[in-house]
């Protein structure tokens, strides 16, 4: 039992990194990033990657690039740089100002093409078949735990994470960075008037929530010590949107209680009824479900439970050398 | 040799693409719905022509059954579903995420009704035929003979029919159009039930060529209609065959080149060059303004 | 804000009271009545739902010997299938799940490929058994007490290939294979067992699965001029290549993995190229036993019995080898737990070793109920399974011969010629 609890608890954190990602990128950004999972997916690859020894050549039961060895924490910053750099290779072409139905279905059509191309660039990442066996950090230094303890302490380690990645996306918020980017989001002619730029903000926004994915995806990755395509198709992508959208878009508060909702409850609840049809139909019909929740949301609360919060402009204190304005 | 060969196999991929991506331009010309769904509902062709199959209907019905079945789906979810959302306010962003959602609906209801196996698509495919270095199936022709049929009945219907010219009018100013008296609700209509049985049509062409079926076959296929009909300019079919055109032959070309693994990637690869050396040619359709009309 | 934290405590806590309301959070073997409980690992859902027939033809056949054979201890065994969903995060989840709210769990199948990485070293703390079904060559030498395993590494039958290839006579061949998930697995094996032989590498391709079309590999692959072609895939990518081979008029020698043998590769493919030519041109190698054994009649009269509940043709499932590994894998276990008069992993672990290996006074039996009664009466025994004795080495894996199979129409498969283990371990010096 806190097995499942602390692996539960594990999931909670990782997912809310994510969801984090996509509302500064979508909340508040306006960027409809159907590629968010890939971001995940390169934090994931490259927290492996380093942190695996070097494979053994072309007839290695499994075969990628680089192989490293780092230790900890090394492979979490290298997660977080690759999403960052990722984001900015995909922001190059898909932040221009652009209908966001084209810059929804784009992104949409790059995450696919980043798993046709790792799929079968059996060299790079393993294929389809993934990576495996990728040391749990601090193992050998935590080898007087049980099983179980170590699942604890990473329950906590995760924790702390989110709790250092809320503490800066609450700051960002705030801050006048925060309300630029949500103008933006808002009219970006009458954003640009008042000498704002929009392609910077947004990019920034990009990559800042690819940083934060992959910091998810290496914090997973290194938990299960094992990943491959079938855990980033771009079905997982909405899983997130519909955590988001159902939470609150725009409230990091309302984005966490969707994700306990949905990642959590929604789709943890279900494998707990008893049998129906073939063993694998109520999974199956797990994505049903999702995408009749979303359609749900949208017509209802579209806003989401906990509805965006408006942030005020918060007057200078009184006192010597603050006439500025802003 | 072998490159020159794939020129033919390029132009067998190609025609297929190219149903799909009439369908989806036509649709998307007029509604300004993109509309993701249109892979689920070409899957949904596919097995309609399926079941038809196993219960030993003769070859016409088979062949029917996928446009039918598609056009009906198709058609529904326009007048019922986007109806819906479009009557409540959802701009071109809102119901792009509607019909991702009906996407999912689809794919995985379909995967869960067929008990997520891959079945085998028994269709004949006749003799194979040689000319030059060039060979092709006589159904391959007929696929491509199929393609070239399509494209000149839209264009006979888009360019020579009141019709047609109803329809180009009220891509370009819905609101004006209706107040000249065109009957857009019906063709509104006409253009669902069209666009849903050339996807019908695709996704039974796409599994007699790859002689398997399963419910991610539409899916699997919608990108690169997407890729050809955002290359050739959205309602434009005639940009549409190019764009088709285009990424058949380059994925061809590029598997016969020795990266069989990267040829669907090389056709996304265009895309994205696209969009990266000329934005300016999306972006007359890119930032414009832009209304649902359902 | 205030409100969103209640909410979200109030989510939590309905939680962790559903969550600890539903079980008594046991595991392994802790219960001394009632069923005793195995669990399956597999996908069910995702990519790789094939694993389900898959187990499905392992686990009931087993399942059917074990309690028409008397049970285990007297008590029935029941199945409990865990759902990878494809993916190692969801099945962490299952596994962690099942294991909290199951408290009966003595023994486990799997895990798999997709999950063996996150699950392994779980199952070895909870002292669970487990009769892997992973084929990765990092199990070999493995330091996991629990873990054991009755099929041969993946390399191990790439290189049987190469051996049969070699001794063919042919002196140049091509890979065809799948970019899949399970498709890929045999290739290393193939790779270094074709160099080891000196037989030549024409061409290599890689074919992104479920195609439309497959002719600019077919063509290359043609243009090699290779005499046999090695090949794992699914059945849809198999059938597009091959009949596009066929409709050129160019159809050679295929040699398929231990994968490929199951009625959703062979009847796609059958149906592209022919029955007769199916007939000549293709060989599968197949880990497993070659000689008929009372055991062999065992499986295909207890797959026979159960028929209802697995994947049609039934006939695919008689003498498929990797059912009847995992077939004699449950057995073994059940074996263990009578021997050591204990559903606890900590207690029966053991004895899986002293039930399958051979030594002078044993009793050999070849049936779970054979079994059970030779242990009742105070034996030693040896069991030998469908697919052969499993000789467990020191790091608990057991791999034998590997027969090469023809699979003429509407007959069972024929056994043209055998690999041994030992032939295969020379080739790895």
């Amino acid at each position: 039992m806190s097995f499942y609890a602390s692996t539960l608890i594990v999931y909670f954190f990782v997912d809310v990194l994510l969801a984090w990602a996509l509302n500064l990128q979508f909340g508040w950004g306006g960027i409809p990033n159907f590629a968010l999972i890939m971001f995940q997916a390169a934090g994931a690859y490259a927290a492996a990657v380093v942190s695996l020894g070097p494979d053994t050549g072309v007839n290695s039961f499994q075969r990628y690039v680089f192989g490293a060895s780092l230790p900890f924490p090394l492979p979490l910053v290298i997660a977080a740089l690759t999403g960052g750099l990722l984001a900015a290779v995909a922001g190059s072409f898909s932040l221009r100002r652009m209908r966001r139905d084209y810059q929804a279905a784009i992104l949409l059509i790059v995450s696919l093409i980043a798993i046709q191309v790792v799929s079968n660039a059996v060299g790079l990442l393993n294929g389809s078949n993934g990576l495996t066996g990728v040391p749990r950090p601090l193992s050998g230094l935590l080898s007087g735990l049980t099983y179980d303890g170590y699942q604890w302490v990473y329950a906590a380690w995760a924790g702390a994470i989110a709790l250092a990645v809320y503490l800066l996306v609450a700051r960002l918020g705030r801050s006048t960075w925060g309300r630029a980017l949500r103008a933006v989001r808002d009219d970006e002619d009458a954003a640009a008037t008042i000498g704002l730029n929009p392609l910077g903000l947004r990019m920034q926004a990009f990559v800042l929530g690819g940083v934060i994915a992959g910091l998810s995806g290496g914090l997973l990755v290194e938990f299960l010590a094992a990943w491959s395509p079938a855990a980033w198709g771009y079905a997982e992508t909405f899983a997130v949107f519909t955590a988001i959208i159902l939470g609150g878009v725009g409230n990091i508060w309302g984005v966490a209680l969707g994700t306990l909702l949905v990642q959590v409850i929604f789709l943890q609840v279900p494998t707990f009824l008893p049998q129906v049809g073939y063993t694998g139909l109520i999974d199956a019909l797990q994505w049903v479900l999702i995408g009749t929740l979303w359609l749900v949301c949208l017509a209802i609360r579209p806003r989401g439970l906990i509805p965006a919060r408006r942030y005020h402009a918060v007057p200078p204190a009184p006192g010597p050398g603050t006439g500025n304005p802003r | 040799m072998l490159i020159l060969q794939a020129l033919g196999f390029g132009v067998v991929s190609a025609a297929l693409i190219a149903i799909g991506a009439m369908g989806f331009t036509l649709q998307f010309g007029l509604t300004n719905v993109l509309n993701i769904s249109y892979g689920g509902v070409m899957t949904v062709g596919a097995f309609a022509a399926f079941g038809a199959g196993e219960l030993h209907l003769p070859m016409a019905l088979e062949v029917a059954a996928a446009p039918l079945a598609a056009a009906l789906l198709t058609w529904l979810l326009g007048r019922t579903l986007f109806a819906f959302y479009a009557r409540r306010g959802a701009g071109v962003f809102e119901m792009v995420m509607v019909t991702l959602a009906v996407s999912l609906i689809l794919q995985y209801g379909i995967d869960a009704a067929s008990g997520e196996q891959i079945y085998r698509f028994s269709f004949p495919q006749g003799a194979s035929l040689h000319a030059g270095v060039f060979t092709f199936t006589v159904t391959q022709l007929v696929l491509v003979a199929l393609a070239l049929a399509v494209f000149g009945g839209l264009e006979f219907l888009l360019r020579r029919t009141r019709l047609g010219k109803a329809l180009r009018a009220m891509a370009v100013e819905p609101r004006l159009a209706r107040t000249c008296g065109i009957p857009t609700g019906k063709i509104v209509n006409v253009v669902w039930l069209l666009s849903g049985a050339l996807a019908g049509l695709a996704g039974l062409g796409y599994v007699i060529n790859s002689l398997t079926i399963d419910a991610s076959v539409g899916t699997g296929f919608l990108p690169l209609v997407l890729a050809a009909a955002i290359l050739g300019r959205a309602g434009s079919t005639r940009g549409a065959v190019l764009a088709a055109l285009l990424l058949g032959l380059v994925t061809e070309e590029v598997a016969a080149a020795g990266g069989a693994e990267y040829s669907t990637v090389a056709g996304f690869g265009i895309l994205a060059i696209v969009l990266l050396t000329r934005p300016a040619a999306l972006a007359g359709q890119a930032t414009a303004k832009a209304e649902i009309t359902v | 804000m205030t409100k969103s934290i209640h909410l979200t405590l109030a989510a939590v806590g309905v939680l962790a009271v559903a969550a600890c309301a539903s079980g008594s959070g046991g595991n392994g073997g802790g219960s001394s009545s009632g069923p005793v409980g195995v669990v399956q690992i597999a996908a069910y859902s995702g990519d790789q739902a094939f694993e389900a027939q898959f187990s499905a033809s392992i686990d009931y056949p087993a399942l059917y010997a074990v309690n028409h054979g008397g049970g285990v201890l007297g008590r029935q065994v029941s199945l409990i299938q865990v759902d990878t969903r494809s993916d190692p995060a969801d099945a962490l989840a299952a596994m962690g799940k099942t294991l909290a709210t199951t408290g009966n769990v003595a023994a486990v199948l799997g895990p798999d490929s997709t999950s063996a990485a996150t699950l392994v070293p779980l199952l070895n703390t909870r002292h669970l058994p487990m009769m892997i079904a992973a084929g990765e060559a990092a199990y070999d030498r493995s330091s996991y007490a629990y873990l054991w395993r009755d099929v041969p590494p993946d390399p191990a039958n790439g290189e049987a290939i190469a051996l049969w290839a070699k001794r063919q006579g042919y002196t140049s061949v091509a890979t065809v294979f799948g970019t899949d998930t399970g498709s890929q697995g045999d290739l290393p094996g193939v790779l270094t067992g074709v160099k080891a032989v000196g037989v030549r590498l024409a061409d290599q391709e890689n074919l992104t699965p479920d195609q439309p079309s497959y002719r600019s590999s077919v063509e290359r692959l043609l243009a090699a001029k290779p005499q046999a072609v090695i090949t794992e895939s699914d059945g849809p990518t198999a059938a597009t290549f091959f009949g596009e081979l066929r409709q050129l008029g160019s159809l050679l020698p295929i040699i398929g993995t231990s994968g490929t043998p199951s009625d959703s590769y062979f009847s796609p493919l059958r149906g592209a190229i022919g029955d007769a030519a199916f007939g000549t041109y293709f060989r599968a190698v197949v880990v497993g036993n070659p000689v008929s054994n009372p055991a062999v009649a065992a499986f295909n009269a207890d797959v026979l019995a159960v028929q209802g509940k697995l994947s049609k043709p039934v006939s695919q499932w008689e003498n498929n080898s990797f059912s009847e590994s995992g077939y004699d894998a449950m057995i073994t276990l059940a074996l263990a737990m009578d021997a050591a008069h204990s559903t606890d992993g900590t207690a029966y672990n053991n004895d899986i070793m002293a039930v399958t290996a051979p030594a002078a006074g044993k009793e050999i039996v070849y049936t779970y109920a054979a079994g059970r009664a030779a242990l009742a009466a105070g034996h030693k025994i040896q069991y030998i399974g469908a697919s052969g004795p499993l000789l467990f080495d020191k790091y608990h894996n057991s791999f034998g011969s590997q027969a090469v199979e023809k699979f003429p129409a509407n007959a069972p498969a024929v056994v043209v010629g055998t690999i041994t283990q030992a032939q295969v371990q020379a080739l790895n010096g």
